[in-house]
């Protein structure tokens, strides 16, 4: 298989810009690219929401927005001052590429410190974020002009074709979540479903209050959230099972419905869709946990997306994976229509 | 011009001992303008003739080769380990995509993630041995129909000018030199003069070695970039040399003692002549000089730096301004020993 379609979409998507609370341009195209097979629109925090069809509802939440760094300040020397938007990781901040969502776009790079300045505590560790500064060039009477305390900060990368179907970008997590909703409609189009609310939230990476709000608003009958997960690789110890290529990863959990999980299970065994378990002792730390209890509460379950590398420029994901995720959720959707008719 | 061949040179890789396409490229630039040859080792060794004979040899050198990493080994699971080229900080390397062999495989240096580390480990770095590249490949069967063990490793260049008029790219060191040995030989010069585009200073000098024996010169001038830390602060002489100043003067480093009366002849020449230049601040680093002033029965040798931050990191930062003060300090100091 080619993976054509769910390439173009992750592409698209990974190319945009969009940190928690200033999803930005990601947020504009998502809407766009949601806007193709429903009507969708902003709410007050920032979610992308669209509604289409009639009877039970689904949920279906992927977030929109990626990590990154905010402006605290720009110092005397007119290197600009930082803090961490989520879970940024600073082991890869040294001489990166960023780029600062100012007045204007403006690249920079994070300082590194030269080793003749190092001292014998610093031997292979990185500075916390309140000790990073970015260089971007400039006086600070330059940078004043330009740079402004709240900008926003993105990790430069590339959208990189590896071998087999295998990608190495930033923000995979959760565009290909965003991209696996997309194809799932794709999927669907010119099918008759129940009725569908699809989110594209904001702020899960600094603590899912996009989700929360927006699940209030839709009022679902029941609720999948599409998120990504911790995949295999050479260092990631025991306790990680999940293997990149193995298909899309259906969440058991305390806080997960029982019968949704087994119900996903199930529906991907009879078509032939690649899947496995992945069980999490408490909370999923996804979209899911706030989405649980909107409201009165949403039955909701758990498919994850694996990847390498998580909250870095070179996520590394398979596009298989985003494939069948997006199979799972149309085979679903189709059944409990099915059902509800 | 200066930026256009700065940003062409650091755009192609080449690690130490495989500075084949580096060399191409120089060749392409200079042929018409100068005799040239590649010795045994690969160096680039040119002679340039100018308006009136040297009274003495000079020789003009900077090195083509950057730092880098070369494929060791697969391991069974397909990921790619590795030895590095020079001397590479892992915390400028991890987290970013690289090119592999001469057909360019894409791959990524990966890191556990965050979320998996204990809170107290949260800015530590792995040690090399966990170090990895992977490519995609399922396995290591997979791996070996793109890659194998001897491999070259390069960063992505993504070469760009931001700021104000400065240059951020891999392999600033020592492309900006070649850059400014390429302008002055495309340039008419007083004296004659020798040039070394040498290979391997990036693992200790090997090539400056034998292209110093074969020039035989009486003076030697190298070109090289090297640490500015004046970023945010760092005041005073901490930051050993200050982007926007102009070339920087060694009086000496961890491999040469510098020539004292060449070290006053190049500031005072830059005095003279309105050129930009500032003295090194600190002791520290080593270049070609060492094994140059070593050459035959000694050779008197100067070194003048473009000041570059994050050295050896896939993202060197300088400024067009100090290659262009450096070029005209060198061809000045060039016509000065020449005499």
């Amino acid at each position: 298989m080619s993976y054509e379609e769910v390439e173009v979409l992750l592409r698209k998507l990974c190319g945009a810009d969009g940190t928690s609370g200033a999803e930005g341009n990601a947020a504009t195209l998502a809407c766009e690219l949601l806007n193709e097979y429903m009507p969708a629109q902003f709410d007050a925090l920032g979610n992308i929401i669209g509604f289409s069809g009639e009877g039970r509802s689904i949920l279906l939440d992927a977030h929109i927005d990626q990590i990154g760094l905010i402006v605290t300040a720009v110092d005397e020397d007119g290197f600009v001052r930082v803090a961490a938007v989520g879970g940024a990781d600073r082991r890869v901040m040294p001489a990166a590429r960023v780029t600062i969502h100012g007045k204007e776009k403006i690249p920079g790079v994070v300082t590194s410190t030269p080793p003749h300045l190092a001292g014998p505590d610093d031997e292979g560790k990185v500075p916390p974020f309140d000790k990073i500064t970015i260089d971007i060039g400039m006086t600070k009477e330059q940078a004043d002009l330009l740079v402004s305390p709240g900008d926003r900060i993105t990790m430069n990368g590339s959208f990189i074709r590896l071998a087999g179907n295998r990608i190495a970008s930033p923000c995979v997590d959760d565009r290909a979540g965003v991209a696996s909703v997309l194809r799932c409609l794709q999927l669907l189009k010119g099918k008759k479903t129940c009725k569908l609310d699809v989110m594209f939230s904001a702020q899960e990476e600094t603590g899912g209050s996009g989700a929360a709000t927006g699940a209030f608003n839709a009022q679902s009958d029941e609720a999948i959230a599409i998120d990504v997960t911790f995949a295999k690789a050479p260092d990631t110890g025991s306790g990680i099972f999940a293997n990149l290529g193995d298909g899309a990863l259906v969440g058991y959990g305390p806080s997960l419905d029982y019968a949704m999980s087994k119900k996903l299970s199930s529906i991907a065994r009879e078509n032939g869709i690649a899947s496995s378990p992945e069980a999490m002792g408490g909370r999923t730390g996804t979209n899911g946990d706030d989405i649980q209890t909107a409201g009165k509460g949403i039955r909701t379950a758990l498919i994850s997306i694996p990847i390498r590398n998580m909250h870095t420029a070179v996520e590394v994901v398979d596009l298989a994976d985003i494939e069948e995720t997006a199979r799972l959720l149309a085979a679903y959707i189709l059944e409990r229509s099915a059902n509800d008719a | 011009m200066m930026l256009e061949t700065v940003r062409e040179l650091c755009n192609l890789n080449g690690i130490s001992g495989r500075e084949n396409r580096i060399r191409d490229y120089i060749i392409s630039k200079i042929t018409g303008y100068c005799e040239y040859k590649t010795d045994p080792l690969g160096n680039l060794l040119v002679f340039k003739k100018g308006k009136k004979t040297a009274n003495h040899t000079v020789l003009i050198d900077a090195h083509m080769d950057e730092v880098g990493m070369i494929v060791t080994g697969i391991d069974s699971d397909g990921c790619i380990r590795f030895a590095k080229v020079g001397g590479v900080d892992s915390r400028v390397i991890i987290g970013r995509n690289v090119y592999i062999g001469e057909n360019c495989v894409p791959g990524v240096l990966g890191i556990k993630p965050i979320h998996l580390i204990k809170k107290s480990e949260e800015g530590d770095i792995p040690s090399d041995k966990d170090l990895y590249i992977d490519i995609g490949a399922k396995n290591k069967e997979d791996a070996e129909k793109y890659v194998m063990p001897g491999d070259e490793i390069n960063f992505e260049s993504n070469f760009s000018v931001f700021g104000e008029g400065f240059l951020a790219s891999k392999a600033l060191d020592d492309r900006a030199g070649c850059a400014v040995l390429i302008d002055i030989i495309r340039s008419e010069t007083e004296y004659d003069c020798r040039f070394s585009f040498s290979v391997q200073e990036e693992i200790g000098t090997r090539g400056a070695a034998t292209a110093a024996f074969s020039s035989e010169p009486d003076y030697a001038i190298v070109v090289e970039t090297t640490t500015a830390a004046d970023i945010s602060g760092i005041k005073g002489a901490d930051r050993v040399c200050i982007c926007g100043d102009g070339g920087a003067v060694s009086f000496m480093d961890r491999s040469t003692v510098y020539n004292r009366d060449l070290y006053l002849k190049a500031l005072e020449t830059a005095k003279s002549n309105g050129i930009k230049a500032q003295t090194k601040t600190r002791v520290a680093g080593g270049n070609d000089a060492g094994a140059i002033h070593k050459s035959r029965g000694g050779v008197k040798t100067i070194t003048v730096s473009v000041p570059c931050r994050y050295l050896h990191s896939p993202c060197c930062v300088c400024k067009l301004e100090d290659i262009e003060s450096t070029r005209d300090l060198v061809k000045a100091l060039a016509t000065e020993f020449a005499k």
